[in-house]
């Protein structure tokens, strides 16, 4: 049983507050991803896990053992590294052997356990080179193997993909993934590719200044942000934020001379605030081409002239300004041809979201 | 229970941090032998210079009374000290700028890549490593009024023997001196110059070659620059070095003739081991080390070396 | 076109010139020196001088030896080799402390290097009188642990270089995988780092074999070492341009070796790691 505790974790560097009083349980087996921009907080926490810094104020559990003093050796935990962290001196098996060695684990049984973890991986021809004479995929495959070899109970993983490029990356998220469905060890990872944090997280972590701003699985967070910051950050493209006004029985959101109604079903929580300025929230994909006679609840429809148009091949990224802002509205590939042509989007508000300019809450 | 769990934890954490008293403690554990012989032999002798040169110890006399500035007084009216200093600076004033020139364009000179650069390179490198008394003693071998090759050589060019005493006359002891010098040290500002200009970064010539600019303001106005750090070490390195010289004094003209050719090093030596005028010595070493503070604190503060 | 490369050749060909005319100038002191010490007594002191001796002949090291005056040689191995191990090893230890705990902070570390720029002439004074108490004049352990106490900031101030140029990464990849600090410093840091170590070594060797002040007040008759053994033959009697052509050379010759075994980390290692070459 491995579960991770932290409780009231502050980690000061000089003037800056790095770590400002995270609070966070992570249970058995469980694939936490902490996400969030850079300087958010997110690698000194996995470090602090790790013991690669000490916390100025709260306590690491790891297994129901406090190990705030323990050195990194004591804490049975693998970590793989941004930049692989391969010891250049030494051949691929002497690099993965490494930590069994330090653990004064018999050569026979090394010799086993390095074969094992190097056929997961398929590295099992690279054992007699040095690292390098690898790619940087082939690197990072043995640095997950120095890690999967220890049958550590914990695996850290510090953005050990962004040093990649995308096809590998593809590759390599694909393979973390079945590597935990495998293992089923506890696993934390960091990284500030939200993607990465989506496609790989049982529950996402996503941190800001230094504070958890929201955790929870996936799909919730994308779909129920309870910031604009979490908006904002999930997603891509991102969400577009649009200045706009509620009226005082919630009925209706005033974009510009748009009117767009709120679903019925929405009203009930969003009344009694009376009139006031909020920020609509929409994400590209909540905007559709509205086919004449669409009757739907809660789409409405809104006619926009397009500025720019970005085809993917199997979508078009359309621009437009609504209230004087850039939004960008995730189209099929031939739903619009050219730049100011006038099109009639059908907008989903069952799904947008509102947000308090005050507060930057969600509504 | 919760509570005092954490609490407790606390306690530990202040008390002993990650890895407890030996790993905590590591970073002070392999500085400290270290430091210990730093102290003993860098600073205790200063401490006791310091101490001495306020009281009247001499070979003779272990007189330990205080003699307030005596000895320092002593050495405000003590004209061969001042000489002496002054010499020093002779030598430093012109060798400093010939070695740096010197350096500088041989640097130039080996700069582009050419067939064999590395065994010239290799050979030019081995004036400055072999040990200056050796180097004096040798020139002193080469200026030789009648055996040296130098003064033959210069016999070629005049047409008839020239029996110049260079490190007996006067008019020739200074440049005799010098000439060893740059001889040993300019290849040291020659490889560092070496290794500077060719990490300048080209595509910055090259801009200001696209731009029009003239060799001449390429050099001084892109490539200076960009060397100057470098090249400021380089000065402090040798500077420091010039105060300090004593080797190839002693081993070339012995601060002769007379005492025309003393160093302050040279100077200092003579009054603790030849006079043993043990408590004046220690207020002169003190002065030398005064004046290299000065000096190394600017240098050290103008050119950001401290990274 | 063909002027273009014609003109190329002709530079080429004045580059080669000027570096032939400019390298033998700097060379030839050394050549005489190697050649003196090959002459007979009659060959160094003829008048014109002789460019190259009539046979190389070995008779001036042979004196040296049937002297034993090559102790000198011995004695100044002995120094400068016991000092360099001694002050690499303890160099390296604190060095690590300044480049990855930042011990002492900037301050602590310019402190060093400036115990680096301190004049001999000011210490060696009172180093001299410490020794006579101590009974440490004209003894190895006193010359082993002034040239170890002179080398350490250049050995610190080099090693905190090159272990700075070791990822922080891999150090803490061992930690996490399993190893004591010490085991980091033994398996990883040290592995890491031997070319720098290698590379300060020599150097720190050749500033105790080619050091003159300390040797000079601190030897007396059993442990002179090669540079005073040098000066003790001027002024002697008529062959004394022999023997000190011979023991020059005898001193040279390890350095030179030395040095062409380190060409790379040359300019990195004078230049107090300003330049990383």
């Amino acid at each position: 049983m491995t579960d991770v505790t932290l409780s009231g974790i502050h980690k000061r560097f000089g003037a800056v507050h790095a770590v400002r009083g995270v609070d966070l349980a992570i249970p058995d087996g469980e694939f936490t991803v902490l996400v969030g921009p850079s300087g958010c907080g997110k690698s000194t926490l996995l470090r602090i896990i790790a013991g690669l810094e000490e916390a100025d104020a709260g306590t690491v559990a790891i297994g129901g053992q406090v190990v705030n003093h323990l050195p990194p050796r004591e804490r049975n935990v693998a970590m793989v590294f941004q930049n692989y962290a391969l010891y250049p001196h030494m051949k691929v098996y002497d690099n993965i052997a490494f930590g069994l060695r330090a653990r004064k684990v018999a050569e026979s049984e090394i010799g086993e356990r390095v074969k094992r973890a190097a056929g997961m991986l398929s590295i099992g021809n690279l054992l007699d080179r040095l690292p390098r004479q690898l790619s940087g995929g082939q690197r990072q495959r043995v640095a997950i193997g120095r890690a999967i070899v220890r049958d550590a109970r914990l695996f850290l993983f510090d953005e050990p993909l962004s040093n990649l490029d995308a096809q590998l990356r593809d590759d390599m998220r694909s393979e973390i993934k079945r590597l935990h469905r495998d293992l089923s060890t506890t696993m934390i990872y960091v990284t500030h590719d939200q993607i990465e944090a989506m496609t790989l997280a049982d529950r996402i972590v996503l941190l800001r200044d230094g504070r958890i701003e929201q955790m929870g699985a996936p799909l919730d967070l994308f779909e129920r942000p309870a910031t604009r910051f979490v908006a904002g950050f999930l997603g891509s493209p991102a969400m577009n934020f649009v200045p706009a006004r509620l009226s005082a029985d919630a009925s209706v959101v005033e974009v510009d001379a748009a009117m767009l109604a709120v679903p019925a079903g929405r009203r009930a929580s969003l009344a009694g605030r009376g009139a006031s300025a909020v920020v609509l929230g929409l994400r590209p994909e909540h905007m559709r081409r509205f086919a004449d006679g669409e009757q739907r609840e809660g789409v409405v429809r809104l006619g926009v002239t397009i500025e720019l148009i970005q085809p993917t091949g199997s979508r078009t990224y359309a621009t437009f300004r609504l209230a004087g802002v850039p939004v960008v509205a995730e189209l099929q590939a031939h739903d619009v041809n050219r730049p100011n042509e006038r099109l009639d989007l059908g907008v989903d508000m069952n799904r947008a979201v509102l947000i308090d300019p005050a507060t930057d809450r969600v509504l | 229970m919760t509570q005092t769990t954490t609490s407790s934890t606390e306690r530990l954490v202040a008390g002993r941090g990650i890895g407890g008293f030996g790993e905590r403690h590591f970073k002070y554990t392999v500085l400290a032998p270290a430091i210990f012989i730093l102290l003993l032999i860098g600073l205790f002798p200063l401490v006791y210079s310091l101490i001495v040169s306020f009281q009247r110890v001499t070979m003779m006399s272990a007189d330990t009374s205080f003699a307030g500035f005596a000895n320092y007084a002593k050495l405000f009216a003590d004209a061969r000290l001042w000489e002496s200093l002054l010499h020093t600076a002779i030598f430093a004033a012109i060798a400093l700028p010939l070695e740096l020139v010197l350096g500088l364009a041989m640097a130039q000179l080996f700069l582009e890549r050419m067939p064999g650069r590395q065994v010239f390179v290799a050979l030019l490198v081995l004036p400055t490593v072999i040990s200056p008394i050796v180097a004096g003693a040798n020139w002193r071998l080469m200026f030789d009024h009648r055996f040296g090759p130098i003064n033959q050589v210069i016999g070629w060019f005049m047409g008839e023997p020239t029996p110049i005493l260079w490190i007996i006359n006067p008019l020739t002891v200074y440049p005799a001196i010098l000439i060893c010098e740059v001889w040993q040290w300019t290849p040291f500002m020659f490889l560092i110059l070496l290794a500077a200009l060719s990490n300048v970064d080209k595509s910055l010539t090259e801009a200001a070659e696209i731009d029009g600019a003239s060799q001449w303001r390429i050099f001084t106005r892109i490539v200076l620059p960009a060397i100057w750090p470098v090249m400021a070490i380089a000065i402090l390195i040798r500077g420091l070095d010039l105060v300090r010289l004593f080797d190839i004094v002693w081993s070339l003209t012995r601060g002769g003739p007379g005492t025309m050719t003393e160093t302050i090093s040279y100077y200092t030596y003579v009054q603790g081991f030849s006079q043993f005028e043990i408590s004046y010595t220690a207020a002169m070493a003190f002065l030398v080390v005064a004046l290299l503070t000065v000096i190394v604190t600017l240098a050290l503060k103008r050119m950001g070396i401290a990274r | 076109m063909t002027s273009a490369i014609a003109r190329r050749r002709a530079r080429l060909a004045l580059r080669y010139a000027a570096a032939t005319i400019v390298t033998a100038t700097f060379v030839f002191p050394i050549y005489w020196l190697f050649m003196t010490s090959f002459k007979t007594p009659e060959e160094i002191f003829a008048s014109p001088p002789q460019w190259y001796p009539g046979s190389i002949q070995f008779q001036n090291f042979n004196v040296l030896f049937l002297d034993g005056d090559a102790i000198a040689v011995w004695n100044s191995l002995v120094t400068a080799g016991i000092s360099t191990v001694i002050a690499m090893f303890l160099g390296t230890l604190a060095a690590y402390s300044l480049a990855r705990f930042k011990t002492g902070g900037d301050n602590l570390a310019v402190w060093i290097l400036s115990q680096r720029m301190m004049p001999p002439i000011a210490i060696v004074f009172p180093v001299f009188l410490l020794y006579v108490w101590l009974g440490w004049v004209d003894s190895f352990i006193g010359l082993i642990l002034l040239y170890t106490a002179f080398n350490l900031p250049y050995v610190i101030w080099m090693m905190r270089g090159y272990i700075g140029d070791v990822p922080l990464e891999l150090e803490e990849s061992a930690q996490v995988d399993g190893c004591t600090r010490w085991q980091v410093l033994l398996k990883v840091v040290f592995p890491l780092v031997r070319s720098g170590l290698f590379a300060t070594a020599v150097f720190t060797f050749v500033f105790a074999w080619n050091e003159f002040i300390f040797a000079l007040v601190l030897t007396r008759t059993e442990i002179v070492t090669y540079p005073v053994q040098v000066t003790r033959y001027f002024g002697g009697q008529s062959n004394f341009w022999a023997k000190i052509a011979a023991m020059s050379v005898l001193g040279t010759l390890p350095i030179f070796i030395a040095v062409a075994m380190m060409q790379r980390y040359l300019v990195r290692g004078i230049s107090m790691g300003a330049v990383k070459g």
